[in-house]
This record gives structure tokens, sequence and C-alpha cells, in this order.
């Protein structure tokens, strides 16, 4: 039970292993390799006997580990797999897209609209990288996208106007 | 008799926590809404938005003050780390909220990100940004099927209660 116990035990095991092995070896242990062939079996040291009857099956019976002790049922097996709580939950809240037919969820935005909302405005952005020239160079004023051939209205006045070469998407009006 | 710690008890408490600590938390939501500022719409996870969005209507709200103010531009100055970014907020920003009083931010949840994290994923903009709006503008147009047989109706009753009056 304690971990001297223990420790006693494992060096006892080791021990035992060892001279096993050397027996089918057919070394002598205890002596050199070249020395003259004595008895195969020496003396054992006793104090070694002596522990192992004064505490017998106490310390071999600590190697006792949980192991099941029988085989699980595949009936028992599909009930487990198979329970509610490991399934994948079904969701009731897809629905399309007004825009543009894909699925969506209901309190999220629509994916495939947020990536081409996203693209232009990455587009725009790097148009205004353009015109600012560098880093932390941000102007105190607003700022208004034109499209093609489009002309700043009385709105527009005092912006700074950020151009961009193609036509208006219909998804973006004024 | 009182069987837990306070502490341990969090109800209605409202600052969520985020990084490393308090501090790490404040540091991580300097940088965002000075991102916000500077590009005034950002995509982060659902909680760090939901948390910067205070900070971002309360400096709103500090920078209508105007830029003499000593505590407003003290704000600013901390919050803010791109230093280019002040002139901004108090010219353009505070500008362009003078007749609202609160309200200044949309959030909208996106669709979780790609990663093997599958983040929830939302979408944080101040209102009046140059960019393409993120809910569609609804135009109900009037060259659909349904519309043109409505107008074609409403002619028709038109015409119908003009003939009864006259006869």
């Amino acid at each position: 039970m304690t971990v001297l116990g223990l420790l006693q035990f494992l060096g006892r095991s080791l021990h035992r292993l060892e001279l096993r092995l050397a027996q089918a070896a057919g070394f002598d242990s205890l002596g050199p390799a070249l020395a003259v062939n004595g008895p195969s079996v020496l003396p054992q040291p006793h104090h070694s006997s002596n522990e192992e009857n004064s505490q017998p099956s106490f310390m071999d019976s600590i190697f006792w580990m949980a192991a099941p002790k029988k085989r699980r049922t595949i009936e028992v097996n599909r009930c487990r797999r198979r329970n509610p709580n490991k399934m994948i939950k079904v969701k009731y809240n897809i629905e399309p897209c007004v825009e543009c037919g894909n699925m969506k969820l209901k309190h999220t935005l629509c994916g495939f609209c947020y990536e081409k909302i996203s693209k232009e405005t990455t587009n725009i952005r790097r148009q205004i990288s353009v015109m600012e020239g560098g880093p932390l160079k941000a102007p105190a004023v607003e700022s208004v996208v034109l499209y093609d051939s489009e002309k700043p209205s009385d709105a527009d006045q005092g912006k700074r106007i950020v151009e961009r070469n193609r036509k208006r998407p219909y998804w973006f009006s004024l | 008799m009182r069987l837990t710690l306070r502490a341990l008890i969090s109800h209605g408490r409202v600052a969520r926590k985020m990084g490393l600590g308090p501090e790490s938390r404040i540091n991580l939501l300097r940088n965002l809404l000075t991102g916000l500022v500077r590009h005034e719409r950002i995509e982060t996870g659902k909680a760090r938005a939901d948390e910067v969005r205070f900070y971002a209507e309360k400096l709103i709200d500090y920078a209508k003050k105007g830029d003499t103010d000593e505590k407003a531009m003290k704000l600013a100055d901390f919050w803010l780390t791109e230093k280019d970014l002040i002139p901004k907020l108090f010219k353009v920003l505070a500008v362009r909220f003078e007749n609202q009083t609160g309200g200044y931010t949309n959030m909208a949840r996106l669709p979780n990100r790609e990663n093997l994290d599958r983040a929830a994923m939302a979408v944080l903009e101040y209102k009046g940004n140059p960019f393409p709006p993120l809910y569609p503008v609804k135009r109900v147009s009037e060259l659909n099927l349904v519309n043109q047989l409505l107008k074609g109706y409403r002619e028709e009753k038109a015409q119908m209660a003009t003939e009864k009056k006259d006869s």
C-alpha cells in the first residue's frame, strides 16, 4: 500500500526477471563471464525470501486494475451510440436568402451576399490605400464611392471621392 | 446562511472575460476600436464585436463634446492607438452623428468562420459608412407580373367607380 512497499515490490520483480533471463541465456549473473562454470543457480540472498513470506499476496494484489468483465453486446453498444445526446441536432432555422436564393440561418447574414459585399469593400479599401499613399494617413473628411461615369452630387461637396473603375453594382444603390 | 462567495456568482455582470485578464481585455478592445474607427467596418468574433460596441458608442458620445474638452481628448488619446484617427473621430464621426442620441453602430451576425474552430463571427460598422450596405435595400419593382396585374385591377376599379358616378 505504501509507495516504499510498491517500490520494493518492483525492485524484487525486476531482480527476479533479470535472474530468469540470465539463466535462460546460460550466464552466471553473479560471476564474471570468463570464470569457471560453477553451479548454475547460486544461493540467493536470504533477506529476499523472508520479505516475500512476511507480506504474502498483499503487494501483488495491488496490481489489479479495472477491466471489463464481459463483452458489451451490439444491442447495448447501439443504445449508447445512437442515444439522442450523441446525434447531430436538426436545425429548423434555415431559410432561403431573399436576394440570391442560397440557404442562410434566420439570425445571420447570407454568406453569398456578404461575400460579394466583402470583395467590393476590399477593392474600395485598396483604392483608398492607393489614394492615401502610405500608412497612418487617414484624412479628417468623409468619403464617398463613385463608379464609372458618375458625377459627385450636391451632398458630396467637401467629401473625398473614391473612384472605382467599374459600373455600379445593382446591390449598391446610392 | 451564505454558502458561496459573492465573487463566484456573476448575476448582472455585463463585462465578459476576454484575453489574459482585465488589462488584456481592454487592450484587445482598444485595438478593435482603433480598427473600427479607421475602417468603419470590421469582422470579428461575436463576443468581441458585442463588447466593442459599448465602447464605440461611448467614444462617440464623448467625441460629441468637442475636441477642446479635456476629458474627451484624453479618452480619444487613450482609445485610439493610431493618432491620425483622432482628428477623424472629432471632425468626421462626431459630426456625422450630431443629430442622433445613440445607435451609432450596426452589428450583424455572419456565418461561422471556415476554420477548424468554426467561430461565431459578426460584422460591426458605424452607420453612414461609404461601403455597400449589409442589409439589402428593399426595392419594389413595378415590372413584376403580380404588380402589373394589381396595377391593372386598381385602374379597372377606378374606371368602374367613375362610370358609376357618371351614370
